[in-house]
Protein backbone atom coordinates (compact mmCIF):
# COMPACT_ATOMS: atom_id res chain seq x y z
CA UNK A 1 0.00 0.00 0.00
CA UNK A 2 2.66 2.69 0.89
CA UNK A 3 4.38 1.65 -2.49
CA UNK A 4 1.61 2.37 -4.56
CA UNK A 5 1.28 5.89 -2.58
CA UNK A 6 4.85 6.54 -2.92
CA UNK A 7 4.30 5.78 -6.77
CA UNK A 8 1.02 8.07 -7.16
CA UNK A 9 2.80 10.56 -5.28
CA UNK A 10 5.76 10.78 -7.76
CA UNK A 11 4.19 9.92 -11.20
CA UNK A 12 1.08 12.86 -10.23
CA UNK A 13 4.17 15.07 -9.04
CA UNK A 14 5.68 14.36 -12.31
CA UNK A 15 2.19 15.25 -14.11
CA UNK A 16 1.66 18.45 -12.32
CA UNK A 17 5.19 19.62 -13.00
CA UNK A 18 4.92 19.02 -16.72
CA UNK A 19 1.42 20.10 -16.74
CA UNK A 20 2.55 23.29 -14.45
CA UNK A 21 5.31 23.97 -17.81
CA UNK A 22 3.31 23.08 -20.49
CA UNK A 23 0.19 25.89 -18.98
CA UNK A 24 3.00 28.29 -17.61
CA UNK A 25 2.36 31.01 -20.12
CA UNK A 26 -1.42 30.03 -20.46
CA UNK A 27 -3.16 29.10 -23.89
CA UNK A 28 -3.64 30.29 -27.03
CA UNK A 29 -7.29 29.98 -28.36
CA UNK A 30 -8.39 29.95 -31.64
CA UNK A 31 -12.27 29.94 -32.53
CA UNK A 32 -13.20 30.35 -35.68
CA UNK A 33 -17.31 29.82 -36.64
CA UNK A 34 -18.78 29.94 -39.94
CA UNK A 35 -22.92 30.34 -39.56
CA UNK A 36 -23.66 29.14 -43.14
CA UNK A 37 -24.27 25.89 -44.70
CA UNK A 38 -21.15 24.21 -44.75
CA UNK A 39 -19.36 26.50 -42.87
CA UNK A 40 -16.01 25.55 -40.45
CA UNK A 41 -15.95 25.67 -37.13
CA UNK A 42 -12.66 25.37 -35.38
CA UNK A 43 -12.35 25.97 -32.02
CA UNK A 44 -8.24 25.11 -31.02
CA UNK A 45 -6.94 25.62 -27.71
CA UNK A 46 -2.92 25.14 -27.62
CA UNK A 47 -0.57 25.65 -25.06
CA UNK A 48 1.49 28.99 -25.82
CA UNK A 49 4.52 27.38 -24.07
CA UNK A 50 4.60 24.58 -26.74
CA UNK A 51 4.61 26.70 -29.27
CA UNK A 52 8.33 28.69 -29.64
CA UNK A 53 9.12 24.95 -28.15
CA UNK A 54 7.62 23.50 -31.48
CA UNK A 55 9.54 26.25 -33.62
CA UNK A 56 12.90 24.18 -32.58
CA UNK A 57 11.70 21.20 -34.75
CA UNK A 58 10.55 23.26 -37.90
CA UNK A 59 13.15 22.98 -40.20
CA UNK A 60 15.66 25.65 -40.59
CA UNK A 61 14.90 26.54 -44.49
CA UNK A 62 11.47 27.04 -43.30
CA UNK A 63 11.67 29.05 -40.78
CA UNK A 64 14.30 30.87 -42.83
CA UNK A 65 11.72 31.78 -45.65
CA UNK A 66 9.05 33.06 -43.15
CA UNK A 67 11.33 35.55 -41.77
CA UNK A 68 12.11 36.30 -44.83
CA UNK A 69 9.03 37.06 -46.29
CA UNK A 70 7.83 38.69 -43.02
CA UNK A 71 11.45 40.44 -42.88
CA UNK A 72 9.48 44.01 -42.42
CA UNK A 73 6.60 43.51 -40.59
CA UNK A 74 8.60 40.99 -37.78
CA UNK A 75 10.64 44.47 -36.31
CA UNK A 76 7.19 46.47 -36.14
CA UNK A 77 5.86 43.26 -34.43
CA UNK A 78 8.51 42.56 -31.76
CA UNK A 79 8.06 46.28 -31.23
CA UNK A 80 4.40 46.34 -30.67
CA UNK A 81 4.64 42.79 -28.26
CA UNK A 82 7.33 43.72 -26.22
CA UNK A 83 5.29 47.16 -25.64
CA UNK A 84 2.01 45.79 -24.96
CA UNK A 85 3.15 43.60 -22.46
CA UNK A 86 3.41 47.37 -20.62
CA UNK A 87 -0.62 47.32 -20.71
CA UNK A 88 -1.74 43.95 -20.09
CA UNK A 89 -5.73 45.33 -19.71
CA UNK A 90 -6.71 47.87 -22.52
CA UNK A 91 -8.96 48.34 -25.63
CA UNK A 92 -6.25 49.11 -28.46
CA UNK A 93 -9.22 49.21 -31.44
CA UNK A 94 -12.85 48.78 -31.56
CA UNK A 95 -14.95 49.52 -34.56
CA UNK A 96 -18.40 48.86 -35.11
CA UNK A 97 -19.82 48.84 -38.25
CA UNK A 98 -23.66 48.41 -38.16
CA UNK A 99 -23.88 44.37 -37.33
CA UNK A 100 -20.07 44.05 -37.45
CA UNK A 101 -17.66 44.65 -34.69
CA UNK A 102 -14.00 44.51 -34.60
CA UNK A 103 -12.11 44.13 -31.31
CA UNK A 104 -8.79 44.40 -30.33
CA UNK A 105 -7.70 44.37 -26.82
CA UNK A 106 -5.46 42.84 -24.56
CA UNK A 107 -6.53 40.68 -21.52
CA UNK A 108 -4.69 39.74 -18.84
CA UNK A 109 -1.51 40.12 -20.82
CA UNK A 110 -2.72 38.21 -23.44
CA UNK A 111 -3.46 39.60 -26.72
CA UNK A 112 -7.46 39.16 -27.71
CA UNK A 113 -8.51 39.59 -31.16
CA UNK A 114 -12.53 39.80 -31.82
CA UNK A 115 -14.22 39.86 -34.87
CA UNK A 116 -18.06 38.86 -35.03
CA UNK A 117 -19.96 39.37 -38.15
CA UNK A 118 -23.86 37.84 -38.77
CA UNK A 119 -22.19 34.68 -40.56
CA UNK A 120 -18.96 34.26 -38.87
CA UNK A 121 -17.35 35.01 -35.78
CA UNK A 122 -13.27 35.00 -35.21
CA UNK A 123 -11.87 34.77 -31.85
CA UNK A 124 -8.28 34.85 -31.26
CA UNK A 125 -6.43 35.15 -27.68
CA UNK A 126 -2.71 35.01 -27.90
CA UNK A 127 -0.28 35.14 -24.76
CA UNK A 128 1.70 38.38 -25.49
CA UNK A 129 5.09 36.54 -24.28
CA UNK A 130 4.59 33.70 -26.84
CA UNK A 131 4.10 36.38 -29.67
CA UNK A 132 7.48 37.91 -27.92
CA UNK A 133 9.13 34.74 -27.90
CA UNK A 134 7.73 33.81 -31.72
CA UNK A 135 8.81 37.19 -33.26
CA UNK A 136 12.05 37.01 -31.30
CA UNK A 137 12.76 33.91 -32.55
CA UNK A 138 11.97 34.39 -36.44
CA UNK A 139 13.84 37.77 -36.11
CA UNK A 140 16.90 35.76 -35.23
CA UNK A 141 16.34 33.57 -38.35
CA UNK A 142 15.76 36.28 -40.72
CA UNK A 143 18.61 36.88 -43.00
CA UNK A 144 21.55 39.01 -41.68
CA UNK A 145 20.59 38.77 -38.10
CA UNK B 1 6.48 1.88 11.56
CA UNK B 2 3.27 0.97 13.42
CA UNK B 3 -0.02 0.18 11.44
CA UNK B 4 -1.25 3.71 12.46
CA UNK B 5 1.69 5.64 11.25
CA UNK B 6 1.68 3.84 7.87
CA UNK B 7 -1.77 4.44 7.71
CA UNK B 8 -1.57 8.44 8.43
CA UNK B 9 1.27 8.75 5.79
CA UNK B 10 -0.05 6.82 2.86
CA UNK B 11 -3.29 8.49 3.53
CA UNK B 12 -1.28 12.22 3.55
CA UNK B 13 0.88 11.26 -0.03
CA UNK B 14 -2.45 9.81 -1.30
CA UNK B 15 -4.16 13.51 -0.36
CA UNK B 16 -0.87 15.01 -1.91
CA UNK B 17 -1.19 13.31 -5.20
CA UNK B 18 -5.00 14.07 -5.18
CA UNK B 19 -4.28 17.57 -4.67
CA UNK B 20 -1.27 18.07 -7.25
CA UNK B 21 -3.41 16.36 -9.84
CA UNK B 22 -6.57 18.89 -9.35
CA UNK B 23 -4.68 21.97 -9.00
CA UNK B 24 -3.58 22.27 -12.80
CA UNK B 25 -7.67 21.93 -13.69
CA UNK B 26 -8.64 24.23 -11.45
CA UNK B 27 -6.10 26.77 -12.69
CA UNK B 28 -7.29 26.55 -15.97
CA UNK B 29 -10.99 26.22 -14.93
CA UNK B 30 -10.26 29.35 -13.47
CA UNK B 31 -8.25 31.20 -16.73
CA UNK B 32 -11.15 31.77 -18.85
CA UNK B 33 -13.47 33.10 -16.40
CA UNK B 34 -10.66 35.86 -15.42
CA UNK B 35 -10.09 36.49 -19.14
CA UNK B 36 -13.79 37.49 -19.36
CA UNK B 37 -14.30 39.29 -15.81
CA UNK B 38 -11.59 41.83 -16.17
CA UNK B 39 -12.47 44.74 -17.52
CA UNK B 40 -9.34 48.00 -18.07
CA UNK B 41 -9.27 50.37 -15.64
CA UNK B 42 -9.92 53.77 -16.52
CA UNK B 43 -6.63 55.53 -15.24
CA UNK B 44 -3.16 53.43 -15.99
CA UNK B 45 -1.06 52.43 -13.07
CA UNK B 46 1.21 55.04 -13.71
CA UNK B 47 0.66 58.18 -15.62
CA UNK B 48 0.90 57.08 -18.87
CA UNK B 49 -0.43 59.47 -21.54
CA UNK B 50 -3.00 58.29 -24.45
CA UNK B 51 -3.51 59.13 -27.53
CA UNK B 52 -7.16 58.36 -28.47
CA UNK B 53 -9.10 58.78 -31.92
CA UNK B 54 -13.12 58.26 -32.16
CA UNK B 55 -14.86 58.65 -35.05
CA UNK B 56 -18.80 58.57 -34.82
CA UNK B 57 -21.06 58.44 -38.23
CA UNK B 58 -24.66 59.08 -37.98
CA UNK B 59 -25.61 57.41 -40.97
CA UNK B 60 -27.71 54.27 -41.03
CA UNK B 61 -25.08 52.07 -39.86
CA UNK B 62 -24.11 53.73 -37.23
CA UNK B 63 -20.00 52.74 -37.79
CA UNK B 64 -17.82 53.61 -34.67
CA UNK B 65 -13.93 53.66 -34.24
CA UNK B 66 -12.15 54.18 -31.37
CA UNK B 67 -8.50 53.47 -31.38
CA UNK B 68 -6.68 53.92 -28.41
CA UNK B 69 -2.53 54.17 -28.21
CA UNK B 70 -0.24 54.76 -25.46
CA UNK B 71 2.04 57.36 -26.71
CA UNK B 72 5.23 55.42 -25.48
CA UNK B 73 3.92 52.51 -27.73
CA UNK B 74 4.19 54.94 -30.34
CA UNK B 75 7.42 56.38 -29.54
CA UNK B 76 9.19 52.71 -29.74
CA UNK B 77 6.77 51.02 -32.32
CA UNK B 78 7.38 54.02 -35.18
CA UNK B 79 11.43 54.27 -35.50
CA UNK B 80 11.16 50.12 -36.43
CA UNK B 81 8.63 51.16 -39.12
CA UNK B 82 10.90 51.61 -42.23
CA UNK B 83 8.63 52.18 -45.21
CA UNK B 84 8.56 54.34 -47.97
CA UNK B 85 9.33 57.68 -46.84
CA UNK B 86 9.18 56.97 -42.81
CA UNK B 87 12.75 55.99 -41.60
CA UNK B 88 13.56 55.77 -37.90
CA UNK B 89 10.66 57.66 -36.86
CA UNK B 90 11.11 60.60 -39.36
CA UNK B 91 8.92 61.66 -42.50
CA UNK B 92 11.18 62.59 -45.33
CA UNK B 93 8.81 65.53 -47.28
CA UNK B 94 10.18 66.10 -50.74
CA UNK B 95 11.05 69.40 -49.89
CA UNK B 96 10.84 72.36 -47.19
CA UNK B 97 9.23 74.50 -50.18
CA UNK B 98 5.47 73.73 -50.37
CA UNK B 99 4.04 75.31 -53.03
CA UNK B 100 6.44 77.96 -52.58
CA UNK B 101 5.85 78.17 -48.47
CA UNK B 102 8.97 77.84 -46.52
CA UNK B 103 6.91 75.67 -43.63
CA UNK B 104 10.22 75.48 -41.75
CA UNK B 105 10.77 79.78 -41.67
CA UNK B 106 7.28 80.30 -41.04
CA UNK B 107 7.60 77.77 -38.18
CA UNK B 108 10.25 79.82 -36.86
CA UNK B 109 8.29 82.99 -37.30
CA UNK B 110 5.21 81.74 -35.29
CA UNK B 111 7.67 80.88 -32.46
CA UNK B 112 9.01 83.93 -31.91
CA UNK B 113 5.40 85.95 -32.77
CA UNK B 114 3.61 86.81 -30.27
CA UNK B 115 -0.07 85.70 -29.45
CA UNK B 116 -3.14 86.23 -32.63
CA UNK B 117 -4.79 85.92 -35.18
CA UNK B 118 -2.58 85.34 -38.72
CA UNK B 119 -5.14 84.20 -41.13
CA UNK B 120 -8.87 85.28 -41.38
CA UNK B 121 -10.37 84.00 -44.30
CA UNK B 122 -14.04 84.75 -44.46
CA UNK B 123 -15.67 83.55 -47.58
CA UNK B 124 -18.75 82.47 -48.93
CA UNK B 125 -17.86 78.97 -48.69
CA UNK B 126 -15.49 78.32 -46.21
CA UNK B 127 -14.22 80.81 -42.74
CA UNK B 128 -10.59 79.83 -41.93
CA UNK B 129 -8.35 81.26 -38.71
CA UNK B 130 -5.01 80.55 -37.98
CA UNK B 131 -3.83 81.80 -34.51
CA UNK B 132 -1.34 81.39 -31.80
CA UNK B 133 -2.81 81.07 -28.47
CA UNK B 134 -1.35 80.28 -25.18
CA UNK B 135 1.25 78.48 -26.66
CA UNK B 136 -1.12 76.89 -28.95
CA UNK B 137 -1.30 76.78 -32.72
CA UNK B 138 -4.66 77.04 -33.82
CA UNK B 139 -6.26 76.13 -36.93
CA UNK B 140 -10.31 76.39 -37.16
CA UNK B 141 -11.93 76.06 -40.70
CA UNK B 142 -15.93 76.46 -41.00
CA UNK B 143 -16.79 74.91 -44.46
CA UNK B 144 -20.43 76.35 -45.53
CA UNK B 145 -21.18 74.11 -47.96
CA UNK B 146 -24.42 74.22 -49.06
CA UNK B 147 -25.21 70.28 -49.16
CA UNK B 148 -23.08 69.45 -46.17
CA UNK B 149 -21.22 71.57 -43.34
CA UNK B 150 -18.73 70.86 -41.41
CA UNK B 151 -16.13 72.13 -38.87
CA UNK B 152 -12.48 71.67 -38.45
CA UNK B 153 -10.26 72.49 -35.59
CA UNK B 154 -6.89 71.58 -35.02
CA UNK B 155 -5.11 72.50 -31.74
CA UNK B 156 -1.56 71.88 -31.51
CA UNK B 157 0.76 73.14 -28.43
CA UNK B 158 3.83 74.85 -30.25
CA UNK B 159 6.49 72.77 -28.27
CA UNK B 160 5.27 69.77 -30.21
CA UNK B 161 5.52 71.47 -33.45
CA UNK B 162 8.66 72.58 -32.63
CA UNK B 163 9.74 69.14 -32.18
CA UNK B 164 8.41 67.66 -35.60
CA UNK B 165 10.59 70.53 -36.95
CA UNK B 166 13.44 69.37 -35.44
CA UNK B 167 14.94 67.23 -37.61
CA UNK B 168 16.87 67.38 -40.72
CA UNK B 169 15.79 70.58 -43.48
CA UNK B 170 13.53 68.09 -45.30
CA UNK B 171 11.98 65.76 -42.63
CA UNK B 172 9.38 65.58 -39.82
CA UNK B 173 10.15 64.02 -36.62
CA UNK B 174 7.45 62.12 -35.36
CA UNK B 175 9.10 60.36 -32.31
CA UNK B 176 10.30 63.40 -31.19
CA UNK B 177 6.58 65.22 -31.84
CA UNK B 178 5.11 62.42 -30.13
CA UNK B 179 7.78 63.05 -26.93
CA UNK B 180 6.88 66.56 -26.76
CA UNK B 181 3.54 65.46 -26.58
CA UNK B 182 3.40 63.10 -23.98
CA UNK B 183 5.14 66.18 -21.87
CA UNK B 184 1.84 68.42 -22.36
CA UNK B 185 -1.32 67.99 -20.64
CA UNK B 186 -5.05 66.47 -21.25
CA UNK B 187 -6.09 68.52 -24.23
CA UNK B 188 -8.07 68.10 -27.80
CA UNK B 189 -5.73 67.94 -30.64
CA UNK B 190 -8.17 67.72 -33.39
CA UNK B 191 -12.15 68.23 -33.64
CA UNK B 192 -13.86 67.14 -36.74
CA UNK B 193 -18.18 68.12 -36.44
CA UNK B 194 -19.71 67.32 -39.72
CA UNK B 195 -23.64 66.50 -40.57
CA UNK B 196 -22.82 63.12 -40.94
CA UNK B 197 -20.37 62.23 -38.70
CA UNK B 198 -17.68 63.67 -36.01
CA UNK B 199 -14.07 62.78 -35.10
CA UNK B 200 -11.82 63.79 -32.10
CA UNK B 201 -8.19 63.14 -31.85
CA UNK B 202 -7.05 64.01 -28.28
CA UNK B 203 -4.85 63.32 -25.39
CA UNK B 204 -5.48 61.99 -21.81
CA UNK B 205 -4.07 59.71 -19.01
CA UNK B 206 -6.91 57.15 -19.04
CA UNK B 207 -6.89 53.89 -21.36
CA UNK B 208 -10.34 54.04 -22.43
CA UNK B 209 -12.22 56.57 -24.60
CA UNK B 210 -14.91 57.84 -22.87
Amino acid sequence: MMLLAKAALGLTGTLFVAGAYTFHEGVIRIDVDEHRAGGSHVHMWVPAAAVPMALHFVPQKHLRKAAEHSREALPIAHAIVKELKKYPDVDLVEVVDGSQHVRIRTRNGKLQIDVEEPDQQVHLLLPLSTLDEVTSQLEAKAPGA
Amino acid sequence: MSDCKRGFCTRTALTAATTLLLIPGLALAQAPSAKTSSAPSTTSAKQDRWLHVRVISSDAKGETVRVNVPLELAEKVLPAINHDRLHDGKVKIDCAHLNDVDLRAMVGAIRTAKDGEYVTVQGNDNDVRVAKQDNHLIIHVLDKGKSKRSQVEIKVPMKVIDALFSAGKDELDLVAALHALSGTGDTELVSVKADDNTVRVWLDSKNVAN
